[in-house]
């Protein structure tokens, strides 16, 4: 069977300058100027947005379901997680 | 709320001028919403619904203006008022069609939207020329969408371009009709208010021909280096209340909610 819906786009959403553009959802598009402009359309119309990204789903590199073992921790690995210590949510750049 | 009218400036004039751009947003604002669920394109049923939102928001400020003129209120111009004394160009009227002729349609209305606010843009009338000033800037997104979708489908697929190639055949004589000239529009020229419709369609023309050419779509218009000469017969005569059923029926649909339990708060 033929598709003949346009190909997808990933959109990615940045709410401040200098956020993460954060992965919203996806639209149809036949390239990706008119993907921006349904982008825009679409996720941001109601949320504040400063910046969208799009990208040919085609581009992503995905990891397999089915491979469970490639996220899998098979020996203690918990020395490596940083339990013993806080962290804080920012960093000061001017600290020593 | 009455306002304190500069009295150099012709009001009658200015009133109709008002009217016309309402309704014709208005109307316009109507079609596009019906294709809410049922454009070809989950995409498009969203961007087209965004449109007719725009539109409609766009109806409202000018209704508010007129209001402050008139003293009638947006609802009462939208939703008590006979059909018959609406003042939009048929164009804006007409069934929706495929999605080609409404695609074509409002490329047509947006293109000459632009011009004609364009010009507002440097008008006497404070008022006017800042919201000239703010409907532009959402409406440089509606050109550019509908020029994209233009370029898109007139060098598409065969059976874009032949829907294109139609839908201009049937919009192009009708969309004539947005320039038909207003009564007393020669006191808003002489007021500096625009340069008047004939103008308008003269700068429209030089816009929208070279977007349609590069998208292999043509026009029933010769043009020489100076001037361009249309070769149909414009289908005008809404200015003056010479409408087509298809909008008693578009404004019955329209009212039909609002008159259905009159004087409710909404």
């Amino acid at each position: 069977m033929t598709d003949t819906q346009w190909e997808t786009y990933e959109v990615f959403h940045q709410t401040k300058k200098g956020d993460a553009h954060i992965h919203v959802g996806s639209v149809h598009a036949p390239d990706p100027q008119m993907a921006l402009q349904l982008a825009r359309d679409q996720f941001a119309r109601r949320l504040k947005c400063t910046s969208l990204w799009v990208v040919p789903s085609r581009s992503v590199t995905i990891t397999d379901y089915q491979d469970e073992n490639f996220f899998a921790q098979t020996t203690d690995k918990s020395y490596r997680d940083p339990k013993t210590f806080g962290a804080p949510d920012k960093l000061d750049p001017h600290a020593d | 709320m009455p306002i304190d009218f500069p009295s150099h400036l012709p009001r009658a004039a200015i009133e109709k001028l008002l009217l016309a751009m309402a309704d014709d947003e208005l109307i316009l604002g109507h079609r596009d919403s019906e294709w809410t669920g049922h454009a070809p394109i989950l995409e498009e049923d969203i961007a087209f619904s965004n449109i007719a939102q725009d539109e409609i928001g766009h109806s409202l400020v000018w209704f508010t203006l007129l209001q402050e003129l008139t003293g009638q209120t947006p609802d009462e111009m939208g939703f008590e008022r006979d059909w018959s004394n609406f003042t939009c160009c048929r164009f804006v009227a007409y069934p929706r069609g495929d999605f080609a002729y409404s695609v074509v349609r409002q490329f047509l209305f947006d293109e000459a939207e632009k011009v004609r606010l364009e010009a507002l843009r440097h008008c006497p009338y404070a008022p006017m020329k800042e919201a000239a000033g703010k409907i532009l800037r959402e409406e440089a997104y509606h050109v550019m969408h509908c020029r994209g979708l233009i370029e898109r489908l007139g060098k598409g697929t065969p059976e874009s371009h032949e829907r294109m190639h139609t839908a201009i055949d049937t919009a192009f004589p009708q969309a004539l009709g947005m320039f038909e000239v207003l009564e007393e529009e020669e006191k808003l020229v002489e007021a500096g208010i625009f340069s008047g419709h004939t103008m308008l369609q003269a700068e429209w023309l030089k816009a929208i021909h070279p977007i349609l050419t590069d998208a292999t779509l043509s026009l029933p218009i010769e043009r020489t280096d100076s001037r361009i000469t249309v070769r149909c017969v414009p289908d005008a005569g809404g200015r003056r209340h010479s409408h087509t059923e298809h909008l008693k029926h578009l404004v019955d649909d329209l009212q039909q909610v609002y008159r259905s339990i009159p004087n409710t708060n909404w």
